[in-house]
């Protein structure tokens, strides 16, 4: 920009109740961020979409493929002891209480001592419905919560006290 | 009435004015109650039409459409016929739209807390509401582009410019977004659905945030600091060019509310290079109003009005910043669903909009009814008030989203949920929801003391009575 050209007033006034306006040219930085910012969306777009494969799908299976196997650890066998079933019982005060009530007799969630499994009654199933959960029903999907031990845990004292097939 | 030709309805400013101090404080209470009822839950008062899911719908609704909106028509009445030369096309239609406008607003106070929601956010009204304001938009936009019509100025100034895209952009909004097949009175069906319906709302609640929160009050910027300052725009160059790039670029930017959801990759992608693009084209707005100060920076130090018009676009700036980097996927992802979203808004509403707005007001009072400000200190303890209030607030909603997203993606080695109770991050947040209510209360002194300033430039008789009885009063 010409020093002439600074503050060059363009004699609104008059019609704008008072208001003149010069006629300054854009600051130079300020093109800088224009021009920039569309530059890096073009690059942005043709990065992400045709160079390298940045899809959310393609990111999830990345991740899932490197996440550590958790859940699939979950059949390690268990001997079940006294010592289990305390730490079972302790696992379920501190997470399964509030739904399924502190005598198993369940308030939101479904009781674990009466005569029926919704979702089968052997070591295994529960074990399986603990850590997948039901989500449609609002039963958490345990398994990356709890990891594998305390849902073997907390699976032996709900077994042994629902009296579990 | 001034007898000077041309006339100028001044009685649609001063009532929009009113409303404008009347909905502020009523929008800003229910919005420190609910802070409140975050830090501490009796505040819930164990009753549904105090809770916490009502009544937040009726403080977004109050302070944008009700203290904002009423602010926005006060500043355009005033402005639009002076730069027109020309008294405001229909005096029956601006004395509906206020009426119309006050009748939307006390039905939103009534049916929101009562339940009644189509559960749309900034569009939670029901379908009977929806056409009332439709009925009312149209009607100021008639009158608006009536008085454009018999202008006596060839030349539109640029705040007119900004005026209009509001009237056209916020009719389509509003009704494209509200478009529902009624069931009863109370209730109905949206036309769109699943994914669809998502990308219309948040075109919707984004361009709401464009177009009634930011270009109208870029218009009135452009009005009222040059005025106030008495100093010339600093470039009409830049003022077209901005304001083109920001109509254009903001009207894309709404799916970035959808990051890492169900809508198509290339869909999010759109949404977040358009708002990375916007920086510029909002930015132009903050340099044209603070180089518009050149010359008139030595009156900062005594004059209100500026005061606040600059602090309001300084937050502009930071906002206008915050809002781009924020769309970047990369950072959406640990800031999206946590308070750092909210610390985002405050600093657009209370910072750009309230802070521009009350600078307004300060100057607009006076002149609407001829008396000079009551008190030039309270209006800048109002400032400090304000200022102070805005910074708690953001400060301690930043450390509490980012804390907030950084506990909810923690793993552990073996690759579990660190934090897997979501009481764990409340329990965090805590003390953050106190300083809130801190920063939110201040503000709303702030307010109060704005109302009573007001309230005693209007009615300077009032002196007379005890200062007790004119606060209740105002």
């Amino acid at each position: 920009m010409s020093a002439k050209d600074q503050d060059r007033l363009l004699g609104h006034a008059q019609d704008n109740d008072g208001i003149d306006e010069y006629d300054n040219a854009l600051p130079t930085w300020w093109l800088g961020i224009l021009w920039g910012s569309i530059a890096f969306a073009i690059v942005y777009v043709v990065d992400y979409h045709f160079v390298s494969d940045r899809s959310q799908v393609a990111t999830y299976e990345a991740e899932v493929a490197a996440a550590p196997q958790a859940s699939s650890a979950s059949a390690a066998p268990l001997v079940i002891t006294p010592e289990v079933l305390a730490a079972g019982k302790a696992v379920y005060d501190a997470n399964c209480m509030a739904c399924h009530g502190p005598e198993l007799k369940g308030s939101v969630g479904p009781d674990l001592v009466d005569a029926t499994w919704i979702h089968g009654g052997t070591l295994a199933q529960i074990t399986e419905t603990i850590t997948k959960g039901v989500p449609e029903k609002g039963m958490l999907t345990w398994g990356p919560i709890l990891g594998p031990e305390k849902v073997a845990q907390v699976a032996a004292f709900v077994h042994g006290a629902g009296g579990g097939q | 009435m001034s007898h000077d030709p041309p006339t100028y309805d001044d009685l649609s400013v001063r009532r929009f004015i009113t409303a404008t101090v009347l909905w502020g404080i009523v929008g800003m209470l229910v919005g420190v109650v609910l802070a409140l009822q975050l830090a501490w839950w009796p505040a819930n008062l164990g009753l549904p039409w105090t809770s916490f899911g009502r009544l937040r719908p009726l403080h977004t609704n109050a302070v944008i459409f009700a203290f904002t909106g009423n602010a926005l028509f006060a500043g355009i009445y005033y402005s639009m016929q002076r730069l027109l030369k020309v008294r405001m096309w229909s005096d029956r239609l601006s004395s509906f739209h206020f009426w119309g406008w006050q009748a939307i607003i006390v039905s939103a106070a009534v049916t929101l807390p009562l339940g009644m929601t189509q559960s749309k956010e900034y569009a939670e009204l029901i379908w009977p509401v929806d056409l009332a304001i439709a009925v009312v938009w149209v009607a100021f936009a008639i009158n608006f582009f009536g008085t454009i019509a018999i202008r006596k100025v060839r030349h539109l100034y640029v705040a007119i410019w900004f005026y209009m895209s509001m009237v056209i952009t916020i009719a389509v909004l509003h009704i494209v977004n509200n478009l529902a097949m009624p069931a009863t009175l109370t209730r109905s069906y949206p036309v769109f659905s699943g994914m669809t319906d998502a990308l219309v709302q948040w075109w919707y609640g984004h361009n709401a945030v464009g177009f009634l929160l930011t270009t109208p009050i870029l218009g009135l910027m452009y009005y009222f600091l040059p005025r106030a300052a008495e100093r010339p725009v600093y470039s009409y160059r830049l003022s077209i060019i901005h304001f083109w790039g920001l109509v254009f670029l903001y009207i894309w930017a709404g799916p970035h509310h959808l990051l890492y959801s169900a809508l198509p990759d290339w869909a999010q992608t759109l949404g977040m290079v358009f708002s990375i693009m916007l920086l510029a084209p909002s930015w132009g707005g903050m340099l044209n109003g603070l180089l518009t100060l050149r010359g008139a920076w030595d009156r900062l130090r005594t004059d209100p009005v500026l005061k606040f018009f600059v602090v309001g676009i300084t937050f502009y700036g930071m906002s206008t910043f915050e809002g781009p980097m924020m769309s970047i996927r990369t950072v959406n992802a640990l800031s999206h669903y946590t308070d750092w979203t909210i610390a985002h808004v405050h600093q657009g509403a209370l910072g750009w909009v309230g802070m521009t707005m009350f600078g307004m007001l300060y100057w607009l009072a006076p002149r609407v009814w001829n008396r000079p400000l009551h008190s030039v200190s309270a209006a800048t303890t109002h400032f400090w008030l304000a200022t102070v209030g805005i910074v708690l607030y953001i400060v301690s909603m930043w450390v509490a989203g980012v804390t907030q997203g950084l506990m909810w993606r923690a793993i552990t080695p073996d690759g579990l949920l660190q934090y897997p109770n979501f009481l764990d991050t409340l329990t965090a947040l805590k003390p953050f929801y106190w300083i809130r209510v801190v920063g939110g209360t201040m503000y709303l002194a702030g307010m109060v003391l704005l109302a009573w300033n007001l309230w005693r430039t209007a009615h300077p008789s009032a002196r007379s009575l005890t200062p007790t009885a004119t606060v209740e009063a105002a």
